[in-house]
């Protein structure tokens, strides 16, 4: 028996031996050494289906790999063309729109200067109008 | 025949040291392992997977095992490495299916909810209490009062400072005492 063996705070170990004990319901079957052996030899057989099962997993993600990249290499010009074709297209779509657009602000019939001092004005009572209701809310 | 052949290579490697062969460490080690993957894991057929993998393993390690050495030490050091991965396997894996009763189970799959003396209940809260505790204190609950083994061998077997197994009983124990309420 320990000194603390009945140390307050500490569970008494006679009590923790009695309750680890095992009881005869919990015995396991026995176990078997040549059984075991035998398992293990077992063992080998599993292992090497398993290493040639990844050596054709390998082989198989090299080759579809290998295969990617000759399609690639092969089709690689004509993508390429196509690609430039599909950008020129993109461009032009775009391109005749904005042109347009442009084209009014060149017509000296409009006046941007006036069309601009109108947005300022506008853009300037807003502001003042935004600041004199920030001052009637304000306590 | 194969197999009687393996089981009798393992000699000695110093004259004189009682010859150890496989056979006789499962026959004579296999109710002491299992016991202690047992009271680490709280499950019976871990606890059967965790003694079978350690005297695999052991079968593996046999021919580098130092017979200098007592072979207990080295199979229960290996059982209880292999009982705290399994037991935390195990708990993963419960937890992973989320339910409040199975949690029920991890800390208590060997008691029988039917148990009627209430000797037996309360040997059942201990023990479930010791499944509880966390793998440190664990570990060195059980080699010392399932095991009887020493503080000192207890270090020898967790790689831990015998000081260090010291404190870590008496943690293990006042936890114990905590859990368990004034029902000792």
């Amino acid at each position: 028996m320990s000194p603390l063996e009945n140390e307050p705070g500490l569970f008494a170990e006679a009590e923790l031996r009695r309750a680890l004990r095992l009881d005869a319901a919990e015995l396991p079957p026995r176990l078997d050494a040549a059984a075991l052996v035998a398992r293990m030899r077992e063992g080998p057989s599993v292992a090497v289906a398993s290493l040639v099962s990844a050596m054709l997993a390998v082989a198989s993600a090299a080759g579809l790999i290998v295969g990617v990249t000759i399609a690639l290499t092969a089709i690689a010009p004509e993508l390429l063309a196509d690609g430039y074709g599909l950008a020129l297209g993109l461009v032009a779509a775009t391109a005749i729109p904005i042109t347009g657009f442009l084209e009014t602000f060149e017509q000296p019939t409009i006046p941007i200067a006036a069309l601009a001092a109108v947005m300022f004005a506008i853009a300037y009572e807003y502001g003042q109008r935004k600041e004199r209701t920030n001052a009637i809310h304000t306590p | 025949m194969a197999v009687c052949v393996a089981l009798r290579s393992f000699d000695p490697a110093i004259a004189g040291v009682r010859r150890v062969t496989f056979a006789d460490a499962v026959r004579d080690y296999q109710e002491e392992v299992f016991g202690a993957a047992l009271r680490i894991t709280g499950d019976r057929e871990s606890a059967l997977d965790v003694a079978s993998t350690t005297f695999l393993k052991a079968y593996r390690a046999f021919s580098r095992y130092d017979q200098t050495r007592p072979i207990r030490h080295w199979l229960l050091r290996i059982a209880t490495n292999e009982a705290i991965s399994h037991a935390r396997r195990r708990s993963r894996e419960l937890r992973r299916r989320v339910d409040v009763e199975s949690g029920a189970e991890i800390v208590d799959g060997a008691a029988a909810p039917e148990e009627a003396s209430v000797a037996r209940e309360a040997r059942a809260r201990i023990r479930a209490a010791v499944v509880g505790l966390p793998e440190l204190y664990r570990v060195v609950i059980v080699l010392r009062y399932f095991n009887d083994l020493s503080v000192d061998e207890i270090a020898k077997i967790t790689g831990r400072p015998p000081s260090t197994v010291g404190v870590q009983l008496l943690r293990g124990r006042a936890l114990l005492r905590q859990a368990l309420g004034d029902a000792q």
